[in-house]
C-alpha cells in the first residue's frame, strides 16, 4: 500500500511542477510566437544566426519559467536544519541570520540556466564582444577614403531621436523612449546595451522588433529610397576610391577610440571594442585572436546573447499594448533613418555637384552590410553598370559609429 | 516590470516637450559633431601618412618582384605552360595589390614542388596552425 501512496504521490508532485499546470494562455501565445519565429529564421533564413537562438530562448522561458528564474534565499531556523542533516559528517556553511532571538540559516537556492546566463546581457558583457567580433571583420577602407561618408552615418541616426520624441508622447518614460529610439540605428548589439542600460524590462520586445527590422531592410528601405530620390540622382555614377595603405588602417582604430573615448566614455565600451577588433585585424601581427574574435568568440557570444534575450520575452511583458507600440516605433525610427540618410546624400550630392549618389546615404543606418546590398540593388535597377557597393559601404560602417556614438549619447543624458 | 506600469508614468507636456527637444537637439549636435571631428581627423591623417610614404619611394623606383614562387626563366605569354590564365590573373592581382598597381613586374610563374609530399595548400594549413603565439 505504501508503495502505492508514494507512486501516487510522485505522479501527482510531477504533475504540479509540469508545464501544463504552471504556465498560462499567454506563454502559450508566446510559444506560438516563438514557432513563427523559428520558422522565419529557418525557412526564410532572416537574420538566422540571432533568430534562431532567439526564438529558442523565448520557446524554453515559456514552456519553463524557472529556467530565467533568479536565485532565491531560503530562511531555515537552525534546529529544523539541523534535526534533517547529519552534521556529524558535514559541516554548515551557511550564513545566520537573527530574526526575533531565533536563528536562522540563509540556504541558497540557485537560479535558472539562463538566469546566469542573462547576466552578460544585464551587465552589458555581450554586446562589446560581439561589436569586438564585428571589428574584427569590417574593413573601414572605404570610410577612410572617402571621409565625408560619416556625414551620412550621423544623418541616419536622427531617427534614433525623432522616435525618441514620438515614444515620449506616447506616455513611454524617457529612459524606455531612449531605449525605443536607437531600434532606429538598426544595430541589434547596440539596441541591447543601451536597453540593457535603460529599461531591461523592454529588452525583449526591443530586441524582437530591432532584428526583425534589420532582416526586413530589403523590403523596408527601398520604397523610402525611391520616394526620396529621382531618376536621374539613382543613376550617378561614383568615382572609383582611392587606394587607402595599411598604415592609415593600423592608425583609424587607434584614433577613432582615443577620441570618443575621450569625448563620449559612455560610448567606450562599444567603439572601444569595435576598434580593437579592427586593430587586430588591420595590424597583421595578431592573426590568432582575430581569426578567434571573428569566428569561435562571435559565434559563442552569439549563441547566448540570443537566446537569453528570447529568454526575456515571457508572455506576461511581451503580450501588451506597449510591444505593439514598441513595434511600430520602431518601423517610425528605421523610417526616419533610411530617411535622413538620403536626404543628407542629395545634399551632398548637390554640394559636389552630383558626384555623390544619395542612395548611398541609407546604408548609414548600420545593419552591415545588407543597407549597402540594398544601396547597390536600387542604383543598378536604374543602371545595371553602376557598382555602388564600396561607397555605400562607408556609409554603412560609418552607421555603426554613429549609432555607438548616438547610443552614448543616450546612456549619457538620460542613465 | 508591467509595461502599463511603465505606460503610466506620464510626464506633463511642458515637460514632454522640453525633454524631447533637449535630447533631440543635443544628440543631433554630439553625433554630429563627433563624426565631423573624426572625418578631419582622417583627412589630416591621410595627407600625412601620404607624405610620409611618398618620400622613401622615390629612392627606389619600381621594384621587380623576385618572389620565392616567381622564379620562372621564361617568360609568361599564354597557358601552354600548364598554368590556366585565370591562375595568372590571380597572381598578378595579388601582385599588384601588394606591391600596387604597376609598381612590380612579374617575369615568370612557374608550379612549385611540393615540400614534404604536401601540397602548397596542404603547407600553408600546416604553417597557419602551429604557428606559435
Amino acid at each position: 500500500m505504501d508503495i502505492i501512496n508514494g507512486f501516487l504521490e510522485g505522479v501527482s508532485g510531477l504533475l504540479q511542477n509540469s508545464g501544463f499546470v504552471a504556465i498560462d494562455w499567454q506563454n502559450y501565445v508566446m510559444i506560438g510566437i516563438s514557432f513563427i519565429l523559428l520558422y522565419l529564421a529557418i525557412k526564410k533564413e532572416y537574420e538566422p544566426l540571432i533568430l534562431l537562438p532567439l526564438a529558442f530562448g523565448m520557446l524554453l522561458v515559456n514552456l519553463c519559467p524557472g529556467i530565467m528564474g533568479a536565485p532565491k534565499t531560503e530562511f531555515v531556523p537552525e534546529l529544523e536544519y539541523l534535526s534533517s542533516h547529519d552534521i556529524g559528517t558535514q559541516s554548515v556553511q551557511y550564513a545566520i541570520t537573527e530574526i526575533g532571538g531565533e536563528r536562522y540559516y540563509n540556504v541558497p537556492e540557485y537560479g535558472g540556466l539562463l538566469y546566469y546566463l542573462y547576466q552578460g546581457v544585464k551587465m552589458g558583457i555581450y554586446p562589446p564582444l560581439i561589436f569586438l567580433g564585428i571589428g574584427a571583420m569590417t574593413d573601414f577602407g572605404p570610410l577612410i577614403a572617402n571621409p565625408k561618408s560619416f556625414i551620412l552615418g550621423a544623418a541616419a541616426q536622427i531617427g534614433i531621436f525623432i522616435t525618441f520624441i514620438g515614444a515620449i508622447f506616447l506616455g513611454f518614460t524617457a529612459k524606455e523612449a531612449g531605449a525605443i529610439g536607437i531600434i532606429g540605428g538598426a544595430d541589434g548589439p547596440t539596441a541591447i546595451f543601451v536597453t540593457s542600460k535603460l529599461a531591461p524590462d523592454l529588452l525583449g520586445p526591443i530586441a524582437v522588433a530591432a532584428y526583425s527590422y534589420m532582416a526586413l531592410v530589403p523590403i523596408i528601405q527601398p520604397p523610402i529610397m525611391k520616394l526620396l530620390t529621382t531618376k536621374k540622382e539613382r543613376s550617378i555614377k561614383m568615382e572609383q576610391l582611392r587606394p587607402v595603405s595599411k598604415l592609415e588602417k593600423i592608425i583609424f582604430p587607434i584614433v577613432v577610440t582615443v577620441l570618443v573615448a575621450l569625448l563620449l566614455p559612455d560610448a567606450a565600451p562599444l567603439v572601444g571594442m569595435l576598434m580593437l577588433g579592427n586593430l587586430m585585424k588591420e595590424s597583421g601581427v595578431v592573426d590568432r585572436i582575430a581569426k578567434t574574435a571573428q569566428n569561435e568568440l562571435m559565434n559563442i557570444v552569439t549563441i547566448f546573447l540570443g537566446t537569453t534575450v528570447g529568454a526575456t520575452a515571457k508572455g506576461t511583458v511581451f503580450l501588451q499594448l506597449g510591444t505593439i507600440k514598441i513595434i511600430v516605433l520602431g518601423l517610425i525610427a528605421f523610417g526616419f533613418g533610411t530617411a535622413f540618410g538620403i536626404l543628407f546624400g542629395k545634399l551632398m550630392s548637390v554640394l559636389d555637384h552630383g558626384k555623390t549618389n544619395p542612395l548611398i546615404g541609407s546604408a548609414g543606418v548600420s545593419a552591415v552590410p545588407m543597407a549597402a546590398r540594398v544601396s547597390q540593388k536600387v542604383g543598378q535597377m536604374e543602371n545595371p553598370t553602376n557598382y555602388l557597393l564600396m561607397h555605400a559601404m562607408g556609409p554603412n560602417v560609418a552607421g555603426v559609429i554613429g549609432s555607438a556614438v548616438a547610443a552614448g549619447v543616450l546612456i549619457s543624458l538620460l542613465g | 516590470m508591467d509595461i502599463n506600469c511603465i505606460l503610466a508614468a506620464a510626464l506633463p507636456f511642458e515637460e514632454k516637450v522640453s525633454l524631447s527637444m533637449t535630447t533631440l537637439l543635443t544628440g543631433f549636435v554630439v553625433v554630429f559633431s563627433v563624426l565631423l571631428l573624426l572625418i578631419v581627423m582622417i583627412i589630416l591623417l591621410g595627407k600625412i601618412v601620404t607624405a610620409a610614404q611618398k618620400k622613401p619611394k622615390k629612392k627606389s623606383e619600381t621594384p621587380t618582384v623576385t618572389a620565392p614562387t616567381v622564379t620562372q626563366n621564361t617568360p609568361v605569354t599564354s597557358a601552354s605552360d600548364g598554368i590556366p590564365e585565370e591562375i595568372i590573373a590571380v597572381i598578378a592581382a595579388a601582385v599588384d595589390s601588394t606591391f600596387g598597381a604597376g609598381k612590380a613586374r612579374i617575369t615568370g610563374i612557374k608550379k612549385s614542388r611540393a615540400a614534404g609530399g604536401r601540397s602548397a595548400w596542404g603547407q600553408a594549413g600546416v604553417m597557419n596552425n602551429t604557428r606559435p603565439f
